[in-house]
């Protein structure tokens, strides 16, 4: 399927979600681009329930979530139908995945638009669908918005979801597979990196570790490079370059030399 | 509050015992209320009224598991004929679903 080239450029966060089209990189002040960025922004990412349940706003008012510390705007995911409602203004099903159960809600307006495959009538109780939607949150409850719910038609589609949501899940918190190869005690680590730089960076984000690579990588007097610079080579926001200069410095990874912006790898 | 039903195989039954769990299996005997299904190591598992299994079919079967290690069937799903099953990938799912928990389920005994 054609989403599943999506998730591993998103998985970066940033850098991929800039991929979605019409987010031009490096208007990083530019807010009045927000109404075609906030498409530009949008992810897919396969999801178990819990994860979903476990999402949160970073801040009130969002329009996305933080999976993993991601950002993720639409989910997919594969479930049972444990129940079906029919409500005047949707049809509201509650889907167990193994892993939790969580309300989906298709609005009845939207139906009419359906094609075969898509109909609503073949979700029965106790089917296994796959389900593509955006997470919302009311009070504290929380549901799913899905613009499609489907039966599977193959059940080693359940596996093949659980797993993809478990790459996706590990490449969110450890990296890709080829610069974390040993993540699991992040000993050694196939960039070259010493032992000891490797163990203070097993822990980090995959934009601070962008950042890092950066700075390690690029041409640079002793003072270091100004976080603009590295924003510009990085393709990432201004702000998120701080962030990721926080936790780097956080971890002593880095400090700053001519002022509070420009940094320098500490390396001993 | 965790509604979760972890997948697990023959072999963490133990570590289960008295939770609710999901098993996929190769259906190898039937025996009225009793069958045994293969999920990476025999399973004995005692069905309800709602329960029809057949032979060689793959069953994906939410129970609880008992003290001997038996499973009283709460529900199950035929998943077809075993051979379209790829066994392969549901037991990474379970090896994944114990490696990395945090996604899957909460560990809280």
């Amino acid at each position: 399927m054609d989403y599943g080239n999506q998730y591993s450029t998103t998985s970066y966060g940033a850098g991929g979600g800039q991929n979605g089209g019409g987010f031009m990189p490096g208007s990083q002040s530019d807010s009045a681009a927000g109404q075609k960025g906030k498409y530009g922004k949008d992810t897919l990412r396969p999801v178990t329930v819990k994860q979903l349940l476990d999402a949160h706003h970073p801040y009130p008012d969002a329009e996305h979530f933080m999976i993993d510390d991601q950002e993720t705007t639409q989910v997919t995911f594969v479930g049972q139908v444990r129940n079906i409602s029919q409500q005047t203004t949707n049809v509201t099903y509650k889907v167990d995945d193994g892993t939790g159960v969580v309300e989906v809600k298709v609005w009845v307006d939207s139906e009419v638009m359906n094609e075969d495959g898509q109909d609503p009538k073949k979700v029965t109780e106790q089917a296994y669908v796959r389900v593509f939607g955006r997470l919302k949150v009311f009070g504290n409850k929380r549901h799913v918005g899905a613009n499609v719910i489907r039966p599977i038609r193959d059940f080693n589609e359940i596996s093949y979801h659980l797993l993809e949501a478990t790459v996706v899940h590990l490449q969110a918190t450890r990296g890709a597979p080829g610069d974390a190869k040993a993540a699991t005690n992040g000993a050694s680590n196939t960039n070259g990196m010493s032992a000891t730089a490797a163990a203070q960076l097993a822990g980090i984000t995959p934009s601070a570790r962008k950042v890092y690579e950066c700075l390690r990588n690029s041409p640079q007097t002793n003072e270091g490079l100004h976080m603009q610079d590295i924003a510009l080579q990085v393709n990432m926001d201004i702000s998120a370059v701080m962030k990721a200069g926080d936790e780097l410095s956080g971890v002593g990874a880095i400090y700053t030399t001519i002022d509070d912006h420009t940094w320098a790898i500490m390396d001993m | 509050m965790s509604e979760s039903t972890p997948r697990i195989t023959a072999q963490y039954l133990e570590q289960f015992s008295h939770q609710t769990v999901r098993l996929l299996g190769k259906v190898r005997q039937l025996r009225g209320e009793q069958a045994t299904i293969d999920a990476g190591g025999n399973v004995s598992i005692y069905l309800n009224r709602d329960s029809h299994l057949q032979l060689n079919h793959a069953v994906e079967i939410i129970g609880k598991v008992q003290n001997d290690l038996s499973v009283r069937v709460m529900a199950c799903t035929d998943f077809g004929p075993e051979n379209e099953i790829d066994f392969v990938a549901a037991e990474a799912v379970v090896d994944a679903t114990h490696r990395y928990r945090e996604i899957f389920y909460e560990k809280d005994t």
